[in-house]
């Protein structure tokens, strides 16, 4: 018995070792493989430029409304295989959320991420940047001489570094069906009065006057309304005052918002159906003629021009209107999401990074992305615009007009604060907090957070 | 012959001694096996344990925090309304969906035609993957066009519309018999196998003493299915704790949290708010509870075995 014990023992020990050891071999195994690897490509250079190589470039464009911005990726990946000899891209198309929430983490934390990516500004690229894995782009874009072209590198910046380069950016606002707003004899309105006199006349017309889909997970869109309420009642410097300590969800600025989403709810000025929908089928209450308005971003455009839409004629766009606030005049407008670079390229696929980079961010492929793709550009100076549709020229004179913009609120708190307002947005629309407690569950969950930070 | 065969069996009995007394063969037997267990079990769950002490987003070092993620768990609301989610949906499994698994299959296997029919139908749910049942149901349950409120109207029942998956108090019901739905025809397929098994001549002899109809299937089928029904019940008491995918599906624990549960809130915390440390701590509560109530089911059984025998 015993010596069958001391065996067992034994037998385990050794099993361990033989675990272990299948680790630590494994890892120098890879590092070996990628030394290895290294040095066959620096020889390899050596020897000729032409010699063949792969570079992955991971996107987000899989849908099919997403098939001109595909497009356009596409001819600047030929010119860039044209530029650098032996370049071959392969495109790694991924959905969007599961690349960025899964998979692109995944690889982030393994540190094998693909050399060029879908990236998103914000926490994303704070996250990333920290733990080294993004390439800074500073250099690089002051070789190509494109470093003061955009409009808005900010989401992307970190402590100086710019990591990141938007693809196209959006703005948020209301766009009207015109149609139902003669039917009833309302005007486009400028002012909250104006507002709540419209959707009044639309509610006695029998039409709703907000489509929306805010149930299940989709509470980011309620989210988008009451941010830009919030922040016209309480200036753009109020959200960012939330994780430093410098503002509160509690001041009056933001409960008065959250009481102007319950005045929306309790005279169902936003379809009683929000909670039972998502968010594709609020908005297409919208494109099929169904509700009044719309509050989305100007990526909405491509559904409300498409091909299912009845509306694609009658829709209007206007900005978010004024409140009587320090925000009045400013408008919800970003560029999040672009291409981030790996850290760890070596010199040929850094030569094929800054390739891309050249062809991509061109002020060609802006044009296209505003006439072919109906988006907002990123970049400064397009002046021809003939071919876009009017619904994204009227978003882009709105966007004109504006004082100035601000980001998503969720760009500059913490993740836990986005979910949170989602939670209590949510029961605001379900009748189950009243304004004073959202704000008070809100700063609650700020405060943690903030602690949490420090 | 016959001595051949016997000379070769005393050969495997001489070596199969000559193994057991040598140890080494027993590791060389067992070390496979035990390799693929520690790679993919333990050494997974103890990782999980080790991340559950820390603060970690996923991508940066983590901090080792101690018991705090637990305690956070304690204090979190949400994470009791998933906690309590779990256990109505242990419950339901076990008063409401297995005795009706039972009635149906009783009620089908004394089918005299069309049994094949009947088993096809109620098997079908089954061979859906669980996001299709997840979308087909969320259109029945959708607010205005949705199977469920226009067959409400047809019936002259307007008041009882709901907006189903949008309203915390149907909303998690409305998951339960989605659920349900989808594994009922699973279940039945298998409590049907076990009363098909039954000998004939046990229950003929029933008969002859009386026994015939509902209390035939009290006295002598139940009884004697017990095994299989005790199967049922642990599945579903496990297929309940671990739930992720319908929910995800369905309404991603909305409104506002209200259809929560454990896994769910889990996958929350560490795909949207980025906290692994706390979504590990949240799984490894899983993992405990679960345990717990399987150890719990286990002395049911074991001692209601004991009263009826």
């Amino acid at each position: 018995m015993n010596k069958k014990m001391v065996f067992m023992l034994v037998s385990l020990l050794v099993l361990m070792s033989v675990l272990a050891g299948c680790g630590s071999s494994n890892s120098t195994a890879e590092s070996n493989g990628s030394k290895a690897n290294q040095s066959t490509n620096t020889s390899g250079e050596n020897k000729s430029e032409a010699e063949p190589f792969e570079v992955v470039l991971r996107h987000i464009h899989i849908r099919d409304t997403a098939k001109q911005t595909l497009a356009i990726l596409q001819d600047a990946v030929k010119a860039t295989e044209a530029d650098v000899p032996g370049l071959k891209i392969s495109l790694d198309g991924v959905e969007d959320a599961v690349n960025r929430d899964v998979k692109l983490k995944a690889e982030m934390a393994a540190g094998n991420q693909p050399p060029i990516f879908s990236l998103f500004g914000g926490a994303d690229t704070e996250n990333y940047s920290k733990a080294g894995r993004l390439l800074p782009l500073n250099d690089i874009l002051t070789e190509l001489g494109i470093q003061d072209s955009f409009f808005d590198l900010r989401e992307f910046t970190v402590d100086g570094k710019i990591y990141g380069l938007p693809e196209s950016g959006y703005i948020e606002g209301f766009f009207y069906n015109k149609k139902l707003f003669e039917q009833v004899g309302a005007s486009v309105p400028a002012t909250w009065d104006e507002l709540v006199d419209a959707m009044e006349k639309l509610k006695a017309g029998g039409i709703t006057p907000i489509a929306m889909g805010a149930g299940s997970g989709d509470g980011w869109v309620i989210n988008m309304l009451a941010n830009s309420m919030f922040v016209a009642l309480g200036g753009p410097e109020l959200q960012e005052g939330f994780a430093t300590g410098a503002a509160k969800w509690t001041d009056p600025a933001v409960v008065e918002a959250f009481k102007r989403i319950e005045f929306l709810v309790q005279h169902q000025y936003i379809d009683p159906n929000v909670l039972g929908l998502k968010f594709p089928q609020g908005q297409a209450n919208f494109y099929t003629g169904k509700a009044a308005m719309l509050f989305d971003g100007s990526w909405a455009v491509n559904a409300i021009t498409g091909e299912s839409s009845t509306v694609k004629d009658d829709a209007g766009f206007f900005r978010f209107p004024d409140v009587g606030g320090k925000g009045d005049g400013y408008i919800n407008g970003g560029w999040s999401n672009g291409y981030g670079f790996s850290a760890a390229v070596n010199e040929r696929e850094l030569q094929a990074v800054k390739a891309f980079i050249k062809n991509f961010f061109s002020m060609e492929n802006q044009k296209r992305t505003l006439v072919e793709t109906s988006q907002i550009a990123s970049m400064k100076g397009i002046t021809d615009i003939q071919g876009a549709n009017d619904l994204i020229k009227t978003i882009g004179e709105a966007q004109g007009s504006a004082k100035g913009a601000f980001p998503a609120f969720d760009s500059v708190v913490q993740p836990q604060v986005k979910v949170a307002l989602e939670t209590n947005m949510q029961q605001l629309l379900g009748g189950k907090v009243t304004p004073e407690q959202a704000a008070e569950n809100m700063q609650k969950v700020q405060d943690e957070a903030n602690a949490a930070s420090n | 012959m016959a001595p051949y065969i016997l000379a070769r069996e005393s050969w495997w009995i001489t070596h199969m001694k000559n193994i057991q007394r040598n140890y080494w063969a027993y590791v060389i037997f067992v070390v496979p096996a035990l390799l693929i267990y520690v790679t993919f079990y333990l050494y997974p769950l103890f990782q999980s344990l080790q991340y559950s002490l820390t603060k970690w987003n996923g991508i940066n070092d983590p901090v080792f925090v101690g018991l705090s993620n637990f305690a956070k768990a304690i204090s979190d609301e949400q994470f009791w309304v998933s906690f309590k989610n779990n256990i109505y949906f242990v419950l339901f499994s076990v008063f409401i969906q297995v005795p009706f698994i039972v009635f149906i299959s009783i009620i089908v296997s004394s089918a005299k035609r069309f049994l094949n029919f009947y088993k096809l139908t109620v098997f079908l749910p089954c061979i859906l993957s669980t996001a299709s049942i997840g979308v087909i149901w969320q259109f029945i349950y959708s607010p205005d066009a949705g199977l469920l409120n226009q067959l409400l109207t047809a019936v002259g029942l307007e008041s009882w519309k709901r907006i189903w998956l949008g309203d915390e108090a149907t909303a998690f019901l409305s998951i339960l018999l989605t659920n349900g739905w989808q594994w009922t025809g699973f279940y039945i397929v298998l409590v049907l196998a076990a009363i098909f098994a039954i000998p004939k001549e046990m229950l003929e002899a029933g008969e002859m003493d009386g026994a015939t109809g509902w209390r035939k299937a009290w006295l002598l089928t139940i009884p004697l299915i017990r095994p299989v029904i005790m199967v049922t019940l642990l599945l579903s008491i496990t297929g309940a704790m671990k739930a992720l995918d319908i929910i995800l599906i369905m309404t991603k624990g909305g409104p506002f949290g209200s259809s929560e549960v454990m896994a769910s809130y889990m996958y929350k915390q560490a795909y949207t708010i980025n906290d692994f440390g706390y979504a590990n701590a949240i799984a490894v509560i899983v993992s405990l509870f679960t345990a717990v109530l399987s150890l719990i089911f286990q002395y049911i059984n074991v001692k209601t075995r004991e009263a009826s025998e």
